[in-house]
């Protein structure tokens, strides 16, 4: 345990926490073994890279910043627009809110949600005032670094560009949303808890990291794309219904402050901008106890869930032990969360990435020459998740489970992973796939068809070299996480087919009944092929 | 040497000093749900309490809301002479505890949980540290003493919360299940450590489902079944009220509970079934 250079900036605030009669020594102590875990757990921006290490002592939080800082740069052009101050400020401050709540909701969670807190700490003669504030200090060390990480470069270029005042009010306001962010994450937790169960807010929890993690994706597309906005035009009336959205309450706080405009919204969205962090400050300490109470809920299962029946399972799988690992590996997809985390954003990237790339292309061609082009095998990106999700199937939260396959008199693995890989192909590959081509049809036409299910035979036959590539006879959910690591680089190799499948496509294109005559082969291989599995 | 504990507990009740522990018609709900019903329980200096019931008749609600952990419930609670409802957590630092769930900061080492357990109970941290350091010998995990706790098997997660409850000699120890997960030896050892520190004047609830074990340790048996307390006494006392047996068969009778035999016999006949 060190002493880190945060508690050292407490320590010069000592006499406010004394003042308020904290116990600053043990609240310091608490922060220090607070701060000592921290280190030794993966955030979530850092999922890919993220591995343990047993004595790794370095944050792995502070090593994820720099996708923050780069993440930052969206906000520089919009700072440097001096045509007006609500519209671009107002966006500013919705990215920056975006970020630290999802950041917040995905990484410090876990220091608001911590259930053992209550047995090991309120079973010590500590008293509950120093407990919560070494919790409420222990986020704001994170959000403080966060927010200075993210806004940064921002500040440093307002500073230079827009002179000292702007620079104050930018400031400022960040602070006052800095205050804003972590109680209405708290308040949020407060109200879920308050009428779900922790399964709930855990699965909520899930979401938001999975969101967190496509949005730096798109981010990065963001980023480079933002400076291009600086040729748009700002107009902007002030509309009732801006009341809802907290940004514009704070791009108004600078245009009531810095800019001309007087209108009686801006005055009333710059009011709320200030009072309602407090407000909310105060509604916080008020609900402290009952969410102590519901806190509770979080060691409690919740309800047992109806399952659907599922009607695809008995059409793709061919024996009864193969249509019992379809629905085994069908559960385990959708209830680990490890599982849903790591996989999920790779998910959506195989989305998005069809789209970016056909966005990128309508920058040099006309629209109507896109719907002309052959770019719908853009879709063959999207196949992207196969090698990820495959490479993922081999791991589990609970992998000591997987005894019970050994233990079992069965005679063949292979229904098991042949029941696994179509659980995969129809649970999670095929929505994705049913929507890609429905929205690559409305783009292009429905004469795409029969393209698209060439494209979904070449998918299918991909799972299987995957399989065969990355498996090495492990059985499906039998490894922890934790070993993830040592497979990525064989993953990546597996991207190279992609291109390949679809320069082929495209090639058979060229030709009369060409898609066809591939079309009529692949089918044939696939039958062979997973036959053979 | 358990002789010598329960001899030195009559002596003191005896000599009617104060008591440690006070529950007067203590209740709780939780929502609708009455969980607990007009609990009357005096304890003394020294006692080992046997504290047991079924799952869910609200032994560990009683503990939770003895350390504070629940503050909402009604009747009047006194340890150590003080009413714990004026919110004062001083009391807290004569208490240890052993939770039923193994609630550990696993990512620390056992050094670094030890060394902040005592120092939240307000022990220097290096006179925690050679405490802990001693008792982790005697417990034979001092290898991994520096090592996080996340690696432990069950058996040394259970002895480091043991060693955690009694790092800063508390004088009323809440033990729940201690002995879960460790292996014979040392459910010896934690047993007669149990029997000399009551001797030495500490008081000690124990709650665990295994009565054979209850049976030996504890001076005093408390009951609960449905919130309510159901019988009071040492083992002979609740042997001459009940047919006499063991205290798995007098907990059986006071629970209601006369089924074993026939779900036994049903378990089988389904388990034959083809």
């Amino acid at each position: 345990m060190r002493n880190y250079p945060s508690l050292k900036f407490i320590d010069l605030f000592e006499k406010i926490f004394r003042f308020f009669d904290v116990n600053y020594p043990l609240m310091r102590k608490i922060l220090q073994i607070k701060l000592t875990m921290d280190r030794r757990r993966a955030p979530t921006v850092f999922n890919e890279r993220g591995k343990k290490e047993e004595d790794d002592e370095s944050n792995k939080f502070l090593k994820s910043l720099w996708i923050y800082a780069f993440l930052g740069l969206i906000l520089v052009p919009f700072i440097l627009i001096r045509d007006s101050y609500i519209f671009p400020m107002s966006l500013v401050y919705g990215v920056l809110m975006f970020l630290l709540m999802t950041s917040m909701i995905s990484d410090f969670s876990q220091v608001l949600l911590d259930i053992r807190d209550k047995n090991i700490l309120n079973t010590k003669p500590v008293d509950k005032r120093t407990v919560n504030a070494a919790k409420i200090v222990h986020v704001s060390i994170y959000m403080f670094i966060l927010t200075g990480t993210i806004t940064g470069i921002p500040l440093l270029v307002s500073l230079i560009a827009r002179e000292i005042p702007f620079f104050l009010v930018f400031l400022g306001q960040i602070i006052l949303i800095d205050l804003f962010i972590v109680v209405v994450t708290a308040l949020l937790y407060i109200l879920i808890l308050k009428f779900f169960d922790g399964e709930k807010l855990k699965d909520i929890i899930n979401y938001v990291q999975i969101a967190l993690s496509l949005s730096i994706v798109i981010g990065y597309q963001l980023v480079i794309r933002s400076f291009e906005f600086l040729e748009l035009d700002f107009s902007f009336a002030a509309q009732w219904w801006q009341v809802f959205l907290p940004p514009v309450w704070y791009g108004a706080l600078f245009e009531v402050l810095l800019g001309q405009s007087r209108d009686g919204y801006l005055l009333l969205f710059s009011v709320l901008a200030v009072i309602i962090p407090f407000l909310s400050i105060y509604i916080y300490v008020k609900s402290i106890p009952s969410f102590e109470r519901n806190l509770e809920k979080l060691a409690h299962q919740g309800a047992a869930k109806k399952t659907k029946r599922d009607r695809i399972g008995p059409w793709v799988c061919s024996t009864k032990e193969e249509r019992l690992f379809y629905n085994f590996a069908k559960k385990m997809m959708k209830n680990e969360r490890q599982f849903k985390l790591k996989v999920y954003p790779s998910f959506g990237l195989s989305f998005i990435i069809p789209f970016i790339l056909i966005f990128n292309e309508l920058r040099m061609s006309s629209f109507s020459e896109i719907v002309d082009s052959r770019y719908f095998l853009s879709v063959y990106f999207a196949s992207m998740m196969i090698p990820t999700i495959i490479l993922m199937l081999r791991y589990s939260e609970n992998y000591k489970g997987s005894w019970i396959f050994r233990a079992l008199p069965i005679t063949s693995m292979t229904p098991l992973f042949k029941g696994t890989l179509k659980a995969f192909m129809v649970k999670l590959y095929l929505p994705v796939f049913l929507v890609l081509s429905f929205l690559l049809m409305l783009i292009f036409s429905v004469g795409i068809w029969f393209d698209l299910i060439v494209v979904w035979l070449v998918s299918s036959l991909f799972v299987l070299i995957c399989f065969k590539f990355l498996n090495e006879g492990k059985l499906p959910f039998s490894e922890s996480f934790e070993m993830t690591q040592q497979e990525t680089g064989k993953m990546f190799l597996l991207f190279i087919p992609i291109p390949i499948f679809f320069g082929i496509h495209f090639w058979m294109t060229t030709f009369e009944y060409g898609v066809y005559i591939y079309g009529a082969v692949l089918l044939i291989a696939n039958i062979v092929f997973w036959r053979k599995l | 040497m358990l002789k010598c504990g329960y001899s030195n507990y009559r002596q003191m009740a005896v000599r009617k000093i104060e008591p440690i522990l006070e529950l007067k018609q203590l209740s709780k709900s939780f929502g609708n749900a009455n969980v607990l019903h007009n609990i009357d329980l005096t304890v003394h200096k020294g006692e080992i309490i046997g504290y047991i019931g079924p799952n869910g008749a609200g032994k560990s609600t009683t503990v939770k809301i003895m350390l504070g952990l629940i503050d909402e419930f009604e009747g009047e609670i006194r340890i150590f002479g003080e009413d714990i409802s004026k919110g004062d957590p001083a009391y807290k630092g004569r208490i240890g505890y052993v939770p039923e769930t193994a609630d550990l900061y696993e990512n620390l080492t056992a050094y670094e949980y030890l060394t902040f357990i005592g120092e939240l109970y307000g022990m220097e941290e290096e006179a925690v540290d050679q405490k802990a350091k001693q008792l982790v010998k005697l417990l034979g995990i001092e290898e991994v003493y520096h090592s996080r706790i996340s690696s432990f098997s069950k058996g040394m997660k259970q002895k480091v919360l043991i060693i955690s409850s009694m790092i800063h000699n508390p004088d009323l120890l809440f033990l729940d299940e201690p002995l879960s997960g460790l292996d014979a030896n040392s459910v010896m050892i934690v047993k007669e450590i149990l029997a000399k520190l009551a001797a030495e004047g500490k008081t000690i609830f124990y709650s665990s489902h295994i009565m054979e074990v209850v049976e030996k340790i504890s001076h005093r048996i408390v009951l609960l079944a449905d919130g309510k307390l159901v019988a009071d006494g040492t083992f002979e006392q609740l042997q001459g009220q009940n047919k006499d047996g063991t205290l798995e068969e007098i907990f059986n009778q006071l629970t209601g509970f006369d089924e074993h035999d026939q779900i036994a016999e049903q378990f089988v006949s389904i388990v034959k079934e083809g």
